[in-house]
């Protein structure tokens, strides 16, 4: 009885497999599902697009403030230097050591000591360790590039290793 | 039902279609059409800005590290005329703080050059005083009603560097100054000016964030260290100061150079100026070479050229030490007759008498003994007539008549022996003598110690201008002056210390004529004898206390050399003996 009702059912069942495979609106729930499918990675892409530029904006606008922000501590440094240099100018230094009851030292008043190991002051050192300056090559690529120029470099990169 | 409906879908599809390739289509044609060039440089100009960067000019320290000049900020204060609201306010606020006339800020607000969009009011305004308006306009814009802007809209100030000079006039005569243009005259701003002014770049500066990486970097100008002590330049400034009042002299000028090195350790001039202010420039010097008379204002140097002299006669084995002649106190040269400085004859006398008494009729008999080729070779090679490089701007050269020459006679032989007839600067004479003291080789003087760029300090060697005369020349000659002013028991003499040097009194020609009573006195002297670590050279020019150098320019070399020795921290020979004994 099972087996004579399993022959007679096979052929129905290939039937609907093959009805269902073949029904129209599936294809086009296949096409829908597809266009769907591109328009969310084209979608994911754009907001992703749109993520970086904008955070680039952001960086990109920061280091117009800070180059604006150097400039001003360089401007502020320098003028305290110079006022600094007024305060402790040579006729500025002269009157405070008379006001505070010093007088200048006559030869006579010297007196030499020989200091065993002593050695007179080297010359002046003006310069110091150089400066990190900010330019293309101290700013990381992430703050300037865009994604095809990121999507590019890798690209290149891959083509590359290979 | 279904079919009438998969048509419209189609229509509307195809009608969809239609009008995007329609975009499409249209957005290719604007994109090239003959128009887009044009659309397209509009969105470059503003996607660009056209700036010059001018770098901070270099900073100026003298050698042990004390700022001799730097940069602050001054404002240009301006007017934006779009977005000016009351014209009267910003009139008001402007004149009372900057004391500007009123009338004159109103009509040029009111009143703007056709075209312009942005007028400047005032430049080179100090800091305080624009932090004041610039408050004034932030009260004022809080004041105002919501929505509104404050009576000082429009008001705009844009910061900009300005040399300052933190010392005021001290070394004014080596520094020089910068204009408001930025551009260096005199001294060291002239002869630097191009490594302290840097390299201003012109570049598009991009308005998008995106580009920010494209903003140039603008390196500051070159820093420069110079040889000067500004503790000792200070000194020289105050003894000259004194010595014009004591000896009442008309000018005069100081230097102390390191005759090892040629580093020039002070220069005294004196008048100077603040250089803060230096539009005074016009009131305060009638010429150029009087900004510098060290190194622009050749004079007649007088007696202290018989170092050279002798120098010469040593050298070409005209004489020795020991040498005598018969000084009858006259000699004709030319038809000239030359006399000693007190028309007495000082009978016999060896060349250290000769340099001791400082006889006239000595050097000229010792110029004539060598004859004007081997004499005029001697100065030449001294430097007469040239340019000693010394690294100001403004130098002159002097003048040294050479036989041949239209003006040159006879007599000129004898009389440029003893430092008359000729010309030369303060400098010259310096490098000139400093092959005397430096083994027969004459350095060049310079002020520049070192100069500081990208971090990396380039220090300056010292040059030598030549070697004018032998080793053991120098020597001698070295001892028989410094013999010469232990036995005159000169005022130049320093207790504890062994110093070399001579006095020079030179009349000053007037109108063709010497004038007995106008006189220059100079005094060029070095020590320790035995290690020289100082020369220094003292001019004053037509002083009246007092007819001889010996009484002025003398004492005042001793002055500074005094004061040298406290500030280079220069043991007196004792102890200085017992410490290369050790």
């Amino acid at each position: 009885m099972n087996a004579a009702v399993q022959n007679m059912n096979i052929p129905n069942v290939n039937h609907y497999i093959h009805a269902y495979k073949i029904a129209p609106w599936r294809i086009q729930r296949q096409w829908i599902g597809n266009i769907l499918l591109a328009v969310v990675a084209l979608a994911m892409v754009a907001t992703l697009y749109l993520i970086i530029t904008s955070r680039a904006a952001i960086a990109g606008r920061e280091i117009q403030d800070l180059t604006y922000s150097i400039t001003v501590s360089q401007q502020v440094s320098g003028d305290l230097q110079t006022l600094l240099a007024s305060l402790t100018s040579a006729s500025a230094m002269e009157r405070r050591a008379r006001e505070l009851g010093f007088r200048p030292m006559e030869p006579g008043e010297m007196e030499y000591l020989i200091v065993p190991g002593y050695s007179a002051p080297q010359s002046y050192i003006l310069a110091s360790a150089p400066h990190l300056q900010l330019s293309a090559l101290t700013i990381p690529p992430v703050y300037n590039q865009s994604l095809l120029d990121w999507m590019d470099e890798k690209f290149s990169s891959y083509r590359g290793s290979q | 039902m279904r079919a009438q409906y998969a048509r419209r879908t189609q229509v509307l599809a195809g009608v969809m279609g239609f009008i995007a390739l329609a975009i499409i289509v249209q957005m290719t044609r604007i994109q090239n059409s003959a128009e887009a060039d044009v659309f397209r440089q509009q969105a470059e100009n503003y996607a660009y800005e056209l700036h010059t960067f001018y770098p901070n000019r270099g900073e100026v320290y003298d050698r042990n590290g004390r700022l001799l000049a730097g940069n602050k900020t001054v404002y240009e204060i301006g007017v934006d005329l779009s977005a000016a609201k009351d014209a009267h306010a910003i009139a008001f606020a402007v004149s009372s703080e900057l004391g500007m006339d009123y009338n004159q800020i109103i009509n040029l607000i009111q009143n703007p050059p056709e075209g312009l969009s942005y007028i400047v009011i005032a430049d080179f305004i100090e800091a305080q005083q624009a932090l004041n308006l610039q408050e004034l306009k932030k009260a004022l814009q809080e004041q105002a009603p919501q929505g509104t802007r404050g009576g000082l809209a429009g008001l705009q100030f844009k910061s900009h560097p300005q040399r300052s000079y933190p010392e005021d006039a001290l070394a004014s005569n080596i520094m020089g100054f910068v204009s408001r243009e930025g551009r260096g005259y005199f001294g060291i701003e002239e002869k630097y000016d191009t490594l302290l002014a840097g390299n201003p770049v012109q570049a598009l500066v991009p308005t998008d964030p995106n580009k920010a990486f494209e903003i140039p970097r603008v390196p500051d100008g070159t820093t420069l260290i110079l040889t000067i002590n500004r503790d000792l330049q200070a000194a020289a400034e105050q003894i000259l100061d004194e010595s014009l009042l004591v000896y009442s002299a008309q000018g005069g000028t100081i230097i102390v150079m390191d005759p090892r090195n040629g580093e020039l350790l002070a220069i005294a001039a004196a008048r100077r100026m603040d250089l803060n202010q230096f539009w005074n420039y016009g009131v305060i010097y009638d010429n150029a070479s009087e900004f510098n008379p060290a190194i622009s204002k050749p004079y007649e140097p007088g007696s202290v050229t018989k170092i050279l002299t002798m120098a010469a006669a040593l050298d070409s084995s005209t004489v020795t030490p020991n040498s005598t002649y018969l000084d009858t106190g006259s000699i004709l040269i030319g038809g000239v007759n030359i006399k000693n400085w007190n028309q007495e004859p000082w009978g016999v006398q060896n060349m250290v008498g000769c340099l001791q008494h400082s006889l006239n009729v000595c050097m000229a008999t010792l110029s004539m003994q060598m004859g004007a080729g081997t004499f005029y070779s001697y100065m030449d090679n001294f430097g007469f007539g040239h340019l000693t490089g010394v690294d100001m701007a403004g130098e002159a050269a002097g003048r040294l008549k050479l036989p041949g020459d239209a003006d040159w006679y006879p007599v000129d032989l004898g009389t440029n022996a003893f430092g008359q007839g000729l010309t030369a600067t303060p400098i010259q004479m310096l490098t000139a003598v400093s092959s005397v003291i430096n083994n027969g080789r004459s350095v060049t003087p310079h002020a520049l110690y070192a100069m500081v760029r990208d971090g990396r300090q380039y220090n300056v060697p010292a040059q030598y201008a030549g070697s004018p005369i032998s080793e053991q020349t120098a020597d001698t000659l070295t001892t028989m002056l410094a013999v010469s002013l232990e036995t005159e028991g000169s005022l130049a003499l320093v207790p504890g210390y062994r110093i070399a040097g001579k006095t020079g009194t030179a009349q000053i020609p007037v109108n063709g004529y010497y004038d007995s009573a106008q006189t220059n006195h100079s005094f060029i002297g070095w020590g320790p004898v035995d290690d020289p670590q100082f020369m220094i050279y003292v001019w004053l020019e037509r002083p009246t206390a007092s007819n001889w150098g010996s009484e002025t320019a003398a004492p005042v070399f001793a002055q500074m050399a005094e004061k040298t020795i406290i500030l280079l921290d220069i043991p007196p020979d004792v102890i200085r003996q017992q410490l290369v004994a050790k």
